[in-house]
């Protein structure tokens, strides 16, 4: 009987584990997942031991070809969140944290070029890498709150041992400036929803008080301090972040000038980074309290067409101000500044509807669903008019959570910007009877009667309208689409004009067969969505309202992903001469990259807040449906047979690869 | 997906294992899953060559599996599981145009008819009788009893009470006493009764092809129904000789040419060997996995060419490694019962989990708070799994699992 050496004591661990990690890789893929199982227990048993992560690390490309991750959520790297990563590792399942651990073991092979992996470009892997590290800045630096150190799990000390060993591989330097950058990244595209970014932020916050792990950046000093400060001292009179009651205390004893001062002071800290603090709220409350309201403008940081619209509707804004504003719905702020700015109040319902809104008594469904998603902090409706300030302010700024309601986000958003008084009227209609009611060709549509739609339940971790108005509208969706489900052709020609309004186009352009999914006259779908949305090519006349189309999306190595509903905004060209347009993407991230160098801008290249552009080629090379208003143009230019052909082949390259 | 050829046999496997279709998808003969409706999914997703059967229905539908198989080119039906073996007899019987197939499964299926047919043969076993109800129970009690010259009061010499035709130790008892027989359930009769034997148990694991034992396993067990290992420590091995001429015995008795069979023993100690029953089909607790661990070679093949009319003994010869001497160390499982009557949640036991030994486990987490007291040595909650060299540390390491608790 061959004998084994026992010198070294992880010897035996080890053995056990290649065994089971051979079986693993010799297994057919009928019969993978039955030893997945024991590699994992096998790999924790292995990684609890001196030196057993190393081994680990040796063998990730190694079980990563075994197959450890296929028919599992990390089956494809490209499509991982590193947002996710930190609440893997502290999973109460212990299979869960070594897949993850083995998982990032993998990208670390790939940043080591000892593996690779289809759709997992070593920058992308690097990148992957830092975020995760910026993410758990906290384990690495050992500040982890008490309540996870009471509720240590036994591999905690080995994912802490991973991520040290991550951040030696990956280099100290540049993760807060990436943390940094990433969080400006995210912040220009002025998302309704700031959680994740605020926790980012105290990450950071941490990091540099801590300065240790030579992770102090100076180079991204300023640029962390503006953010940190935003947040926890944006002015003279919170610098030190005092608390809220002591900052109450000294606004009553500052004199005018320093009234002044922190007016203009927290404007400034608002408008620059998007985020409010909640000093900001406890200021204006305190102004309107103490009669101060002369400095609501310099407050809010309005220009000239943004104090025309408060002087007008000082009392409602007040009123709003009163309702909406408090600390915990401080974000509300910015809302009530933009939406000023908008000069939406001017349209003639706008204003009857949201005093509408003010006097609202919602029902307890609705008070329900806002306090599971929100918490008890203010009441239903303060959150609700919190919510509707963000929406009617950042139009572009809403996000579909992670919920597969890409159309109700985007008509939302459709909405916010181009019809508010409808959004306030099906708003009114669930808040006060828990339905709303649309019409399809003629028949209405009652979605308290309706099956449910794509989400399964209520989307928890999106903004407060989407909370409540999401389910309706995604039951609504679904219900239109079985209505068309037999017509043998795309849904979206008859959905698209009816749930969004009239507005939208009726002549419905796709480029592929719906029968087979190939496709079909690309060519002259290409040719024609010049001569509808390109201004050189249609006589010069701009996108009028925002239209709803459907992109291809491609992962950053082009390989299609998936149908995704996008609206366009306008088309443009940008600050260097070139067409570009400039689209809404209710994906919470728009900065993705869709692979074969399209790479979605959302800053730098003539975008407003909330905007995403491409050049016009590249997104013409992604667009599988348009509408078009049907009308003739008044000059249109023939479009080069090279573009077409360029772009037809960029597409095919890419999502379209098995479909011509 | 190994590539088939077309000049060796097709096999019919009459179950549902997915180690059972790895190992085939990964060996060169053509074969055909026969498994329950509840396994079409799963098969069509992954390209697995599968007829749905219902083996609960009566058993006169034999003749029509057979046809179908026999129309489809296959050479021979192998049974997995215990409630498969009559269908395989059956099916093979038409297959191979051997109707003495059917009668030979027969005798694997009735715990009783084995038995009567051993003892006929000139094999050595228990007092056993047949139960009708809970009075043959006692008097069969009571006899043995008188027999061993017990006097009233003195303890009973314990009796077995086993299902006629169930696997393994399902419907398994140990009764003692008059109350014990008032526990058992109507509905488990009619039943085999045995006398308790003091003694050694083990099981063998026989591969045979032309009447001829391919290779043997001694499989020991630390405690029944609880714990298995393989190969034997050097103190049972020793008796293999005797052993190779108790199978030789058996194939002769049950006229066995083919396939594979999965006997129990006791020997006493004075060297004498007791015939429990004999299964013709792979032994649960996994053995098939221990011997891939311990030897290296896949049982499930092991099976095919043992079944394959197409087989030669050339193949069979490289196939199948030396006994004990080949063996890379000895694999064992533990079968996991909860020992509290409330359990929560999974721990695997630290001493457990940081042993050398340990390699892996296939529990899975508690469905229910509540466990159901133990009657019959019923059905685990899983195995765990060992690998070492030395026999007897092991043998230690799986006796001493049944003092810890892997749910709490």
């Amino acid at each position: 009987m061959a004998m084994t050496s026992q010198d070294n004591p992880i010897e035996p661990f080890l053995r056990s584990f290649d065994h089971v990690s051979r079986q693993l890789a010799e297994a057919s893929a009928a019969g993978k997942f039955s030893y997945q199982g024991r590699v994992l227990d096998s790999a924790k048993r292995l990684m609890k031991q001196p030196g057993g992560l190393a081994a680990l690390e040796a063998r990730a490309a190694e079980l990563d070809r075994a197959g450890i991750f296929s028919g599992t959520d990390w089956a494809v790297p490209a499509g991982l969140v590193p947002r996710l990563v930190g609440n893997t590792l502290a999973s109460s399942d212990s299979r869960m944290v070594v897949l993850e651990c083995l998982n990032l073991l993998r990208f670390l092979a790939v940043v080591r070029g000892e593996h690779s992996q289809p759709g997992l470009p070593l920058e992308h892997a690097r990148h992957f890498l830092t975020q995760v590290l910026a993410l758990n800045l906290d384990r690495i630096l050992g500040a982890a709150h008490e309540a996870a150190r009471v509720n240590a799990g036994e591999l905690d000390p080995v994912v802490d041992q991973l991520l040290q060993r991550l951040l030696e591989a990956v280099g100290p330097e540049g993760i807060l400036g990436r943390l940094v950058d990433e969080v400006w990244r995210i912040l220009r595209q002025r998302p309704l929803q700031v959680e994740h970014v605020k926790s980012m932020i105290l990450q950071i916050a941490i990091a540099l008080d801590e300065g240790q792990n030579g992770l102090s950046a100076s180079e991204t000093r300023l640029g962390a301090d503006r953010l940190i400060s935003a947040l926890f001292g944006p002015t003279d009179l919170c610098r030190e972040d005092p608390g809220l009651e002591v900052y109450r205390q000294r606004l009553e004893s500052a004199d005018t000038g320093s009234l002044q001062a922190e007016a203009t002071g927290m404007a400034r800290a608002m408008h620059d980074t998007g985020l409010v603090s909640d000093y900001h709220a406890e200021f204006l409350r305190f102004i309107l309290d103490s009669a101060h309201t002369h400095l609501l403008p310099a407050a809010l940081g309005l220009s000239s067409t943004g104090l025309d619209s408060l002087r007008c509707y000082q009392p409602l804004v007040q009123q709003l101000i009163d309702e909406a504003v408090r600390p915990g719905t401080a974000q509300s702020v910015l809302g009530i500044a933009l939406m000023l700015e908008r000069g939406i109040l001017y349209s003639p319902p706008i204003a009857p509807s949201l005093w509408r809104l003010l006097g609202t008594a919602l029902t307890p469904a609705c008070e329900e669903i806002l306090s599971i998603a929100f918490g008890g902090q203010v009441t239903a409706r303060q959150r609700l008019v919190a919510g509707v300030m963000m929406l009617l302010g950042q139009p572009l700024g809403i996000g579909q959570g992670n919920n597969p309601t890409c159309q109700a986000a985007r008509a939302l958003s459709m909405w916010a910007l181009n019809d508010p008084d409808y959004l306030l009227w099906l708003l009114a209609q669930v808040t006060s009877k828990d339905c709303i009611v649309m019409h399809f060709e003629g028949q209405p549509l009652d979605s308290s009667l309706l099956q449910a739609g794509l989400a399964q339940q209520a989307p928890l971790d999106a903004d407060p309208v989407s909370v409540l108005l999401v389910p309706h509208l995604d039951r609504v969706y679904a219900e239109m689409g079985r209505r068309v489900a037999g017509r043998g052709e795309d849904p979206h020609r008859w959905i698209n004009p009816e749930l969004h309004g009239w507005w939208v186009g009726r002549a419905f352009h796709i480029a592929v067969d719906v029968a087979t999914g190939l496709l079909k006259d690309h060519e002259a779908f290409i040719r024609e969505f010049h001569t509808a949305y390109h201004p050189l090519h249609n006589g010069n006349e701009p996108v009028i309202h925002p239209q709803p189309a459907g992109i291809a999306v491609t992962d950053s190595s082009g390989a299609f992903v998936g149908w995704h509903a996008i609206s366009i905004i306008r088309v443009a060209l940008d600050q260097s001469g070139g067409m570009r347009v400039y689209f809404f993407n209710p994906n919470n991230d728009s900065g993705q990259d869709w692979g074969h160098g399209i790479v979605v801008s959302t800053h730098g290249n003539g975008e407003r807040l909330g905007e995403a552009s491409l050049p016009f080629d590249q997104f013409a090379s992604r667009l599988y449906i348009f509408h078009d208003d049907g009308l003739p143009a008044a000059m249109t230019l023939p479009v080069e047979d090279a573009q077409v052909a360029r772009i037809c082949e960029m597409a095919q390259q890419s999502w379209a690869s098995n479909r011509f | 997906m190994e590539a088939k050829d077309p000049n060796k046999g097709y096999i019919a496997v009459l179950g549902w294992s997915l180690r059972c279709i790895d190992a085939l998808e990964k060996f060169d003969r053509r074969y055909l899953i026969v498994a329950p409706d509840w396994a079409a999914e799963y098969a069509e997703q992954h390209d697995i060559p599968f007829i749905s059967w219902d083996f609960e229905r009566l058993n006169d539908r034999s003749y029509e599996l057979a046809t179908k198989l026999k129309e489809m080119g296959v050479d021979v039906a192998i049974p997995l599981f215990e409630e498969t073996v009559e269908w395989a007899g059956a099916v093979n019987s038409v297959l191979l145009d051997n109707p003495r197939l059917l009668g030979q499964s027969m005798l694997f299926r009735d715990k009783s008819l084995m038995k009567r047919r051993a003892q006929l043969g000139g094999i050595r076993v228990g007092i056993f009788e047949e139960a009708m109800d809970h009075s043959d129970v006692i008097r069969f009690l009571k006899r043995v009893n008188q027999t061993l010259l017990k006097l009233d009061g003195d303890p009973n010499d314990p009796i077995h009470f086993k299902a006629f035709d169930k696997a393994g130790c399902l419907g398994h008892r140990v009764i003692r006493t008059p109350d014990d027989v008032a526990a058992i359930a109507d509905e488990e009769f009619p039943a085999l009764l045995e006398s308790h034997l003091d003694g050694w148990e083990f099981a063998v694991e026989a591969w045979i092809k032309d009447r001829k034992i391919q290779f043997l396993n001694i499989s020991e067990y630390v405690s029944l129904g609880y714990s298995v290992f393989v190969p034997a420590t050097p103190e049972l091995e020793k008796w293999r000789p005797r052993i190779e001429q108790q199978i030789e015995k058996l194939i002769e008795v049950f006229d066995i040419d083919f396939g594979f069979i999965h006997p129990e023993y006791f020997v006493t100690n004075d060297g004498t060997m007791y015939f429990g029953e004999v299964a013709y089909r792979p032994p649960g607790f996994n053995v098939f996995e221990l011997l891939e661990r311990a030897y290296g070679f896949n049982a499930y093949q092991a099976l095919v060419l043992a079944f394959d009319p197409k087989a030669t003994q050339e193949e069979l010869d490289a196939f199948f490694p030396e006994p004990v001497k080949d063996a890379m160390g000895h694999a064992g499982c533990f079968g996991v019962y909860p020992r509290r009557r409330v359990v929560s949640d999974l721990s695997i036991p630290p001493e457990t989990e940081n042993d050398p030994y340990f390699e892996f486990h296939e529990l899975s987490p508690p469905h229910e708070q509540k466990v159901t007291k133990r009657t019959a040595f019923g059905t685990h909650w899983g195995l765990v799994y060992f690998f070492g060299e030395d026999p007897h540390r092991l043998r230690d390491l799986l006796k001493a699992q049944e003092d810890l608790d892997y749910y709490v």
